[in-house]
C-alpha cells in the first residue's frame, strides 16, 4: 500500500488561500487589511490574536450581570470611536446611561442609539445598519424573554466590515453562540478600590471560541467605573487576601493606594 | 422707486408654506422684482408699470386680484417705509369695484413723502415706548416736527437711532428692495401602458427619471433638497410622496430608494383596496436646488463624513420601522450637578439645531 504524498503545510495554506478558504489573518500579498476594531484593552487585543475584534465577527460576551460585559462594550465603543469609527448601541432594555458612557470615553455625538420594539426587530435594525457599511461596531444590548435568530445577522456581518458585540441574558448568548465568530467568557475575580471607594473590577477574559485564530487566549482586565480609569496608572495595586463570598466586604478606610479585593 | 407692500393678515397666522410659495409665484405676473419679507408679507417693485397696467390704483387692484382668496392689505409708497406705513393706514374701498374693493388699500402720492407724513403722529414711527416718551418730553408730537429739527441736534439728543427715525419722518428709507430668486423646479413624467401592477414595477422608471433630472442638475453643480413623487392610479386617488432629503444630493440611487421606502410605507398604511390600484403614470419633481454640501468637515472630524452618509440609511430605517427607533445623545447641560440631567436623548429627524 502506498501512502499519499504529504504536502508541506505552507503549500497547503497557500492553496487554501487561493481557493478563498482563508481562516487565518495573514493577508494575501497586495491585499489591503482593514484593521480590527480595538477592544480598548491592549491585553485583550493581544489575547484575541487579531489585534482586536475581527471585522465581520459576531462576538458574544459570556458574562453574568456585574462581571464587566457592559463596561468592556463601552470601552470597545470608546476605542473604536477614538480610531475614527462610528458606533451604534442597540438598547433593547432602554438602560443605556449616557453619563456613564461619556465617563468611559464614549463620544456621544458620534453614537447612534437604537431603541427597537423587541428582540427580532433589534436584529433586523442591526442588519439594516450593518448593510450601510458605515459602522465599525454594533453593540447589541438585548434583553427580554424572546430569543431571536442570529443566523441572518451573522451571515451579513462579514460583508459589512462591522463587528457586533452581544451582551445579554444567558438564553440569548446561548442562541447566538452557535453562530458567533468569537465567544469571550468574562468572570469577575476581584473588586478594585481606592481608600473606601470601589472604583472598578478585575475580570478574567477567556477566549472560548475564535473563528479567526486559536482559542484559549486568556488575560485579566481591570475595568474601572467612570473616573477610575484616570486613577489606574498612578496608583500601585495591592492585593487583599481572598475572602469568602458571603463574608462582609470591608474596605480599608485609611488605605490610600489601589487595593484589589477578591470577589 | 415705487414699492407696493402686500400683507395677508390671516396667512401670517397660518402655517401654510406651500400656499405662500404659490402666492409669490402668482405675483411674478405683476412684477419680476418681488421680495418675501416673511410669511404673509411681500414687497413688489412697481416702478414703471403704468404703461402695462395703467394707474397705480389699477396696479393695486391687479395685485389684490393675484393675491388669492385670503384677505389682503395693500400699500404703495416711495420706499419700504412709506409702503409699510400705507399698509397700516389702509382702509377698504379705495380701489376697484368688485371683490378688490373689499381689500384695504392706500396709495401715498409719489415724491411727497415728507409732506404727507408731516401731520401724522410721531407714534407711527417704528420705535419703542421709551423713545416715544422722550419725544413727548421734548414736545414732539408729529413727524413734521421731528423732520424739521436740525439733524445734528437730533443726533446729539437721540444718537444714531434718532437720526434713523428722523430720516423716516422725512419720508426717507435707503434700504433697497432685494428681489427673491424664483425657486427652480425640475420635473419629468412617465406613462405606463399598460398600467403597472404595483410599486415594485415602477422602480426602473423612477430610477430613470431620477437619473435624467440629477444628470441635468449635476452639470450645473446643483443638487435638490427635496423630491416629490406623484403617482396617477387607475380607479384610485392620486398618491404623492414628499421627501426632504437628508442633504442635497445628486445620487439617483439614494433618491429612488428613499422615495420607494416612503411610498411603500404610505401604501402599507393606506385604506384597504387602494394599495391594489394599478399605476398609470408618475411624475418626479426635484426642487430646493442648492450647491451640494461641502465635504471639508471630515478632514477634521473623521466620523463627520460617514455620519452624513449614515443619515441616508437612517432615513430609510425611519421610513421602514417608523418613529421612535433612532436616537442620539445631546449633551446640552454639561455642568448640571446630576449626571442624568447633563444629557438628553433626541430622536433623529426631530432634532433642531443639535447636529454637531
Amino acid at each position: 500500500m502506498t501512502l499519499p504524498a504529504v504536502q508541506p503545510l505552507p503549500e497547503v495554506l497557500d492553496a487554501l488561500r487561493e481557493r478563498g478558504l482563508r481562516r487565518g489573518v495573514t493577508p494575501l500579498p497586495g491585499e489591503m487589511v482593514v484593521p480590527a476594531v480595538p477592544t480598548g484593552h491592549a491585553a485583550l487585543d493581544e489575547a484575541l490574536a487579531t489585534g482586536g475584534w475581527p471585522r465581520g465577527a459576531l462576538a458574544v460576551l459570556d458574562a453574568a450581570p456585574g462581571h464587566g460585559a457592559t463596561s468592556l462594550a463601552l470601552d470597545s465603543a470608546a476605542a473604536s470611536q477614538a480610531a475614527g469609527g462610528l458606533v451604534a448601541w442597540i438598547d433593547l432594555a432602554g438602560t443605556f446611561d449616557p453619563a456613564l458612557a461619556a465617563r468611559r470615553g464614549v463620544q456621544l455625538e458620534w453614537l447612534l442609539l437604537v431603541r427597537p420594539a423587541d428582540g427580532a426587530e433589534a436584529l433586523e435594525l442591526a442588519a439594516w445598519l450593518a448593510r450601510s457599511r458605515l459602522l465599525d461596531l454594533l453593540v447589541l444590548d438585548l434583553d427580554g424573554p424572546s430569543v431571536p435568530r442570529f443566523e441572518r445577522l451573522a451571515a451579513l456581518l462579514p460583508r459589512s466590515d462591522a463587528t457586533a458585540l452581544l451582551i445579554g441574558p444567558s438564553a440569548l448568548r446561548q442562541a447566538a453562540g452557535r453562530v458567533a465568530g468569537i465567544r469571550l467568557r468574562l468572570e469577575r475575580r476581584a473588586w478594585l478600590a481606592v481608600g473606601g471607594d470601589l472604583v472598578g473590577l478585575r475580570t478574567s477574559a477567556s477566549v472560548t471560541r475564535h473563528r479567526w485564530a486559536l482559542t484559549g487566549g486568556h488575560t485579566e482586565l481591570d475595568l474601572y467605573f467612570g473616573e477610575g480609569r484616570r486613577i489606574d496608572p498612578l496608583i500601585p495595586a495591592l492585593a487583599i487576601p481572598e475572602r469568602r463570598s458571603d463574608e462582609h466586604l470591608e474596605l480599608p478606610a485609611e488605605q490610600p493606594a489601589l487595593v484589589v479585593l477578591s470577589a | 422707486m415705487r414699492v407696493l407692500m402686500l400683507v395677508w393678515p390671516t396667512l401670517r397666522a397660518m402655517d401654510v408654506p406651500t400656499q405662500w410659495e404659490g402666492l409669490l409665484d402668482r405675483l411674478d405676473d405683476l412684477s419680476p422684482r418681488i421680495e418675501a419679507l416673511e410669511e404673509g408679507v411681500a414687497l413688489v417693485d412697481v416702478t414703471g408699470l403704468e404703461p402695462i397696467h395703467g394707474s397705480e390704483r389699477r396696479v393695486a387692484a391687479r395685485a389684490v386680484a393675484l393675491a388669492g382668496m385670503y384677505p389682503v392689505r395693500v400699500g404703495i409708497g416711495d420706499n419700504r417705509w412709506l409702503a409699510s406705513l400705507a399698509v397700516r393706514l389702509a382702509r377698504p374701498g379705495e380701489i376697484g369695484n368688485g371683490a378688490e374693493a373689499r381689500a384695504a388699500c392706500l396709495i401715498l402720492p409719489a415724491g411727497e413723502g415728507r409732506a404727507t407724513l408731516a401731520p401724522m403722529p410721531i407714534g407711527l414711527l417704528p420705535t419703542d415706548q421709551a423713545v416715544r416718551d422722550r419725544f413727548s418730553l421734548f414736545g414732539l408730537t408729529t413727524m413734521g416736527q421731528l423732520a424739521g429739527l436740525p439733524r445734528s441736534a437730533v443726533a446729539a439728543q437721540f444718537g444714531e437711532a434718532g437720526e434713523r427715525l428722523q430720516a423716516l419722518a422725512r419720508g426717507e428709507d435707503p434700504r433697497p428692495l432685494v428681489p427673491r430668486r424664483r425657486p427652480e423646479r425640475l420635473a419629468t413624467s412617465a406613462r405606463f401602458e399598460p398600467p403597472a401592477e404595483g410599486v415594485t414595477e415602477i422602480t426602473l422608471a423612477l430610477r430613470r427619471a431620477a437619473t435624467a433630472l440629477t444628470d441635468r442638475l449635476g452639470g450645473r453643480h446643483l443638487a435638490p433638497g427635496r423630491a416629490v413623487l406623484s403617482l396617477e392610479r387607475e380607479a384610485a386617488s392620486p398618491l404623492s410622496v414628499h421627501l426632504a432629503l437628508p442633504e442635497p444630493s445628486t445620487d439617483p440611487d439614494w433618491i429612488t430608494r428613499l422615495l420607494l421606502a416612503r411610498l411603500e410605507a404610505q401604501v402599507r398604511g393606506s385604506a384597504g383596496g387602494e394599495d391594489e390600484a394599478r399605476i398609470t403614470g408618475l411624475t418626479l419633481t426635484l426642487d430646493r436646488l442648492t450647491n451640494p454640501a461641502a465635504r471639508q468637515l471630515p478632514a477634521f472630524e473623521p466620523q463627520a463624513g460617514r455620519w452624513e452618509e449614515l443619515r441616508w440609511s437612517v432615513e430609510r430605517i425611519g421610513a421602514r420601522f417608523g418613529e421612535g427607533r433612532l436616537w442620539r445623545v445631546v449633551v446640552d447641560r454639561p455642568t448640571a450637578a446630576l449626571p442624568e440631567r447633563q444629557a438628553r436623548l433626541v430622536e433623529i429627524g426631530h432634532e433642531a439645531g443639535t447636529h454637531p
